[in-house]
């Protein structure tokens, strides 16, 4: 081991400490004693809390892997019409917050909703003499969350397809298999570790979501740790509840890596060549064509069409000088983020790529955690371990210097919540590269650091792109840990959006969620582009 | 990029502890306070920073804080919020003749550590031509199964229900609460969801004919562009429920002093100036909730609804009783 080794090594040991001592810190409430409140939540709702999240968790897990996949599956493999459409659009759902869709479904399809009201007037009945698919239930939140997070299984899958499959598929068709054949001996195997990522990311992000569960009256752990802290008062209890959907969260991460370790299929790095897609007619091709036109149209285009009509019936009301100042501190915020989180989530990935030990795969995994947890309960992590540091050694310097309440605590509860997404991105880079890459430098007696630059940094361009973007986009989404930690005077979009939301104006919180929209959008063109050169 | 940020991050923390700020950590979000903390910098010269979240979250913030704590003025939407900041420990009593001469004593803390601004009234509405304003009386009543599948409430999750359920503790014990809870819970006509002016849409539509709402949110509704509110809001009519041995359920938004506030002169004016004949009509007019200063007047809408007496018991028991609401919810099974 060198020393540009052992410096990586330290400091990821070093950030590991950091970024999962809020994780920490809010686990350790799990041995506080148990309060008169946790045998109530034990004798009355627990179970409930356990079971929806687990029911919301297996249906966001199915439905998003059946969309993502086979989307992901036609776009690679086929042309059709629109295909080349369907490669951009399919991403867009990813650029909507969830919760800004569920309002929107709600505005529609609710018992009072646009849609229902219509085809009531149609068929000339009354609500109570009809019954009507509710999108306000455990159902309908799983459908609002799916039609937001497919987009990660679609994009790691439609990655790993493009890099991997071209050689793989040639090979099975000398061994005259039909295209279904192929989808389901090949293709489906080898896609199993892409599909498998894709989903933990997207089971992980609805089991912490709070807004649409609340909005349709969903229990799960985290409107459980809500309702816990701000009705009982007890973040103890609170963060008990927190730490019990951590232990759940992890073992997503481990049961993810288990399969991934049985299945590991290295590129042998010589046939980096693209797909030969063949071309689909006819029927078939119409059949491509709606598989992909579905996901788009629930995902993004019907919701995008009612933002429109509430945005240009408010956005004179709304866009004014404080509204860019807004906009300016959302963005400003966002790509420093997104820089920062790219950066660190390098260094972890690569310093499991140079030790190969179990100590810094655990790290990694460790760091992974903060996801999991609902970005309010990672604030209050963050105001516990920021008030130590404060107390301990910011007052050494200066007699009043607060660090929570500051940009640095707000971008830091970024680090801890997000970080799992640049990891993932850079884990799938990484194990594009063949390890014959790193033999050779190391017979050629490359320097690390030369290494590193000439070789893994080109090669490793647009993973670090993709995870910049999608952070980008995270940030400018998120909402709760914002909420809590922010300085006086700083709004984002997202806060704006909610608050205009609360006042009960919905029409007039179509236009930060448009401006959220349009960022995301412009976002997600450049990353399906970057797909496409990669290619 | 990053150096200004830290550096601006710095000058806002040092600027903190200049005198002429006041530091307010808010869970009121209306443009209504946007308007006055405008009107506040304007007339004082003191400037109002502001950082607003959920209340319960605020609390933890300034409690995390510590002596450190820039907080000077903490405002919430409920009495429970203010209970539980007492509680911890992170106010401290506010000396100001005017808000002890003008507040009523049953709107603030008995210790004077808080104050209530404003009033919010939880109602009953119902669907016009439902024939159920004969039969709509008090709270208990809702409990009555002659109401079987008419009623629409929002989730036991929220704090004005909460609030609720605290005063009906406090009228009736807890365990009478928790029958009273599983009476209304069978005669729901959906499972709760939503928000207020989502359960008063459901009964305009033909879901239950009667919701229980905040009185503010029907104001709201009116004139909002959002046709869906402001065709539903014209469906139905408000009906102030009593206790049976009190008035309507009322619950304030209110302010407090943080225990280390750096700027307490200024926050002390601050909530002076909220508690003033100015502040009260822009808080009754335009956001339609109940003035607590006499002599200041409700809007035309919220007269329309009619006057009511409010509950006789003690604001501060909301808060006493708050964890006791909950746990009686989730034995009733109040989702």
């Amino acid at each position: 081991m060198n020393q540009a080794v052992s410096k990586i090594k330290i400091s990821s040991i070093f950030l590991t400490l950091l970024i999962s001592a809020p994780a920490v810190i809010i686990f350790l409430y799990l041995f506080i004693g148990h309060s008169d409140n946790w045998q109530h939540l034990k004798d009355t709702l627990l179970f409930e809390y356990i079971f929806n999240s687990l029911y919301i968790m297996f249906g966001v897990a199915i439905l998003t892997s059946i969309i993502g996949f086979t989307t992901a599956y036609l776009t690679s493999l086929y042309t059709f019409t629109f295909s080349r459409f369907f490669h951009y659009a399919l991403i867009l759902p990813f650029a909507f917050p969830a919760y800004i869709v569920a309002f929107i479904y709600g505005g529609m399809f609710d018992i009072t909703g646009t849609v229902t009201t219509f085809i009531l007037n149609l068929i000339n009945k009354d609500l109570s003499e009809v019954v009507f698919f509710d999108i306000m239930s455990i159902e309908g939140a799983i459908l609002v969350m799916s039609l937001v997070l497919y987009p990660y299984v679609y994009l790691i899958c439609k990655t790993y397809l493009s890099f991997e499959s071209a050689s793989i598929i040639d090979a099975a068709k000398t061994f005259n298999l039909s295209s279904w054949q192929i989808l389901k001996k090949v293709i489906l195997p080898i896609s199993r570790p892409a599909i498998v990522a894709g989903v933990t990311l997207a089971v992980m992000e609805a089991v912490a979501d709070f807004g649409v569960m609340d909005y349709f009256g969903v229990n799960t752990f985290v409107t459980g740790i809500f309702k816990t802290w701000f009705g009982m008062g007890s973040v103890d209890d609170a963060a008990k509840l927190a730490s019990i959907l951590m232990t759940f969260v992890f073992l997503i991460i481990i049961l993810e890596r288990l399969q991934r370790r049985n299945k590991v299929f290295k590129s042998s790095g010589k046939d980096f060549k693209p797909i030969d897609k063949v071309k689909l007619t006819g029927f078939k091709s119409f059949l491509a064509f709606i598989s992909c036109f579905i996901p788009v149209f629930f995902g993004f285009i019907l919701p995008f069409i009612q933002l429109c009509y509430w945005f240009f019936i408010s956005y004179e009301d709304i866009i004014d000088e404080d509204f860019m100042t807004i906009l300016y501190q959302t963005l400003s915020l966002a790509i420093i983020s997104a820089f920062i989180i790219t950066a660190l989530g390098l260094l972890f990935v690569y310093n499991v790529r140079k030790n190969k030990d179990k100590t810094s795969s655990i790290l990694t995994q460790i760091a992974k955690l903060g996801y999991s947890i609902p970005g309010a309960v990672v604030a209050v992590g963050i105001l516990s371990f920021f008030t130590i540091l404060d107390k301990n050694i910011i007052e050494i310097f200066t007699s009043n210097y607060v660090i929570s309440g500051t940009i640095i605590a707000i971008i830091f509860g970024y680090c801890v919540r997000f970080l799992a997404i640049t990891i993932n991105n850079f884990e799938a880079g990484f194990s594009r590269i063949p390890q014959t890459y790193d033999d050779a430098a190391k017979t050629l007696d490359v320097g690390e650091k030369r290494t590193f630059i000439t070789i893994f940094m080109p090669l490793l361009k647009n993973s670090a792109f993709a995870s910049f973007i999608v952070i980008f986009i995270e940030v400018i989404k998120e909402l709760p840990l914002t909420m809590i930690l922010r300085p006086f005077n700083y709004d984002t979009l997202a806060i704006l959006s909610l608050e205009l939301t609360q006042q009960s104006q919905i029409v007039e919180s179509s236009v930060p969620s448009m401006f959220i929209l349009i960022i995301g959008m412009i976002s997600v063109v450049l990353l399906a582009k970057n797909m496409n050169k990669a290619h | 990029m990053i150096k200004k940020l830290a550096l601006s991050a710095v000058l806002l923390a040092s600027s903190l502890f200049a005198s002429t700020e006041v530091n307010v950590y808010s869970h009121r979000h209306y443009d209504t306070d946007k308007k006055l903390f405008k009107m506040f910098e304007e007339k004082t010269g003191i400037k109002v920073n502001v950082v607003k979240a959920e209340a319960s979250a605020l609390i933890e913030r300034i409690e995390n804080e510590g002596k450190n704590s820039p907080a000077d003025v903490l405002i919430t939407v409920d009495a429970g919020r203010l209970y539980q900041a007492k509680e911890k420990g992170i106010l401290q009593a506010i000396e100001s003749k005017y808000l002890l001469d003008n507040i009523p004593e049953k709107l603030r803390d008995k210790d004077n550590q808080w104050f209530a601004l404003t009033k919010r009234a939880r109602v009953t509405v119902y669907k016009i031509g439902s024939g159920m304003h004969k039969e709509l009386s008090t709270y208990e009543d809702l409990a009555n199964p002659k109401f079987k599948g008419q009623i629409m409430v929002r989730s036991s999750n929220n704090i004005y229900n909460q609030s609720l359920m605290a005063a009906m503790i406090a009228h009736h014990g807890e365990e009478y609460a928790v029958n009273w809870a599983k009476g209304v819970v069978a005669n729901m006509a959906n499972a709760p969801k939503g928000n207020d002016r989502y359960q008063v849409k459901a009964i305009a539509n033909g879901i239950g004919s009667i919701a229980i709402a905040n009185t503010y949110y029907i104001g709201q509704m009116v004139d909002n562009k959002d046709l869906s509110q402001a065709e539903s809001v014209k469906k139905v009519k408000v009906f102030f429920p009593k206790f049976e041995k009190g008035g309507t359920h009322i619950n304030v938004s209110g302010a407090g002093v943080a225990k280390y506030a750096p700027n307490k002169e200024n926050a002390i004016k601050f909530i002076e100036f909220l508690a003033s004949n100015e502040a009260q009509k822009l808080f009754a007019q335009a956001n339609f909730e109940y003035p607590v200063l006499k002599g200041v007047e409700s809007s035309d809408i919220v007269k329309s609804w009619g006057t009511f007496e409010d509950d006789t018991i003690s604001i501060n028991t909301l808060g006493e009783n708050n964890k006791a609401a909950v746990k009686a919810f989730d034995l009733a099974g109040w989702k």
